[in-house]
């Protein structure tokens, strides 16, 4: 399989993904997964400009992504898929269930949210929804970087 | 020089000062921003001025030495009447591309090229000369990018994108990495060549003296220097010890 890591972070492409992942899993390929970005040329441009050289960054809807997993899962370039929200995430999940693996990195505060970890905040209806995904077999373990010891997702508080 | 923008600039210097997990430097950026806010129609009793510093304070980050790209972009965003939604994507898309453009330009790139050109030149050269070229170097990198990061956001608003397109910045950013490793390549072999033979002996038991209270240090804070920090702290007590051992 070589879509290597499947993540929700809000922050998308930064630090940690481009220099900590990228370079981890070697990977060649960032898709960002965000339905607003998807439709939005600046945005884009935006975030086109904190990629490295040797990768290179495609922006896909949910829609256009769960088309594509087939793609990306026999392709031989080395892919890391991020999107920012629960939903998205879930979305992509339940339309290719050829996913088994999600990595939770980071979401950050908002007011409805509660700090479950130093870098992980999700609201009551977000972290019933990672559960769901976790009890239906999809393996859901939270790490930030790749030193980090993954945590699975239910022994979050 | 637009109003308030000095200010600004001097404030971009205290910007990590409340970093923290929920928001991380989101208090700091709207401080650095504040002054450039102040002439909002409406001024500062003004609700525009009000709105935009509230905006400003929920969760942002960034690399600290381009985050003057980011109070630039915003601020001209707010004077421009961008709608509030735009200006937050336009926040969630600088903390991602400014953060990763920061740690690859510097903390991969201009931090470990100036030591290693100081290293390497306190090896080789009278004893000020190492110190001040990598003091001067650093220096000037973080001063002009958050000169010119301020200027170039205020400029292009939210179509900032153009300005960190710019040809110096993206040749920086491509050879920033490989600067760095020629220059440490350079300087470890010089420096250890310098350690093992040109040092007096009183130099010799203070480095040895400093070594191993590092060495103490680093076990000590193990649990809170993950993975490749520890790893780099001890290489390099490792380097000294091995170097130094009589």
């Amino acid at each position: 399989m070589t879509l290597d890591l499947v993540r929700l972070d809000d922050r998308l492409v930064h630090g940690q993904v481009v220099v900590g992942w990228g370079q981890a899993l070697a990977a060649s390929l960032v898709i960002v997964m965000d339905d607003r970005v998807r439709q939005s040329e600046w945005e884009q441009e935006l975030y086109r400009m904190g990629m490295p050289p040797h990768m290179s960054l495609e922006f896909a809807s949910v829609e256009e992504a769960v088309a594509a997993v087939p793609r990306w899962l026999c392709s031989s370039q080395k892919t890391l898929l991020l999107t920012g929200d629960v939903d998205s995430l879930v979305r992509l999940v339940e339309g290719a269930p050829a996913i088994r693996r999600v990595n939770v990195g980071g979401l950050h505060q908002q007011p409805d949210r509660r700090q479950r970890l130093r870098y992980l905040y999700l609201s009551e209806t977000e972290a019933e929804q990672l559960r769901r995904l976790a009890e239906r077999g999809v393996e859901v373990s939270v790490q930030d970087v790749p030193t980090a010891r993954p945590i699975p997702f239910r022994e979050i508080p | 020089m637009k109003k308030g923008m000095m200010l600004s600039w001097l404030r971009l210097f205290a910007v990590q000062s409340s970093w923290n997990y929920e928001r991380m430097a989101a208090i700091g950026t709207a401080r650095a921003l504040e002054p450039m806010l102040r002439d909002l129609p409406g001024g500062r009793d003004g609700a525009r001025y009000h709105e935009a510093l509230g905006r400003s304070v929920g969760f942002f980050n960034s690399h600290p030495y381009l985050i003057g790209v980011a109070v630039g972009a915003i601020a001209k965003a707010e004077h421009e009447g961008v709608p509030a939604a735009q200006i937050e994507r336009l926040k969630a898309a600088l903390t991602s591309s400014l953060g990763s453009m920061g740690d690859r330009l510097i903390w991969a790139g201009t931090l470990p090229f100036a030591s290693g050109i100081g290293l390497a030149l306190a090896a080789t050269t009278p004893w000020y000369v190492g110190p001040a070229v990598f003091l001067l170097f650093y220096n000037l990198v973080h001063l002009a990018l958050r000169t010119w990061g301020l200027q170039a956001g205020w400029r292009d608003g939210a179509r900032v994108a153009r300005a960190l397109g710019a040809p110096l910045l993206r040749v920086g950013l491509s050879l920033a990495g490989p600067m760095a490793a020629l220059a440490v390549g350079l300087a470890i072999p010089l420096v250890a060549t310098w350690l093992g033979t040109g040092v007096s002996p009183l130099l010799h038991t203070a480095i040895f003296g400093v070594a191993a209270v590092g060495l103490t240090l680093a076990l000590w804070l193990a649990p809170a220097l993950g993975g490749l920090r520890f790893g780099l702290v001890m290489a390099a007590v490792a380097l000294g010890l091995g170097t130094l051992w009589p």
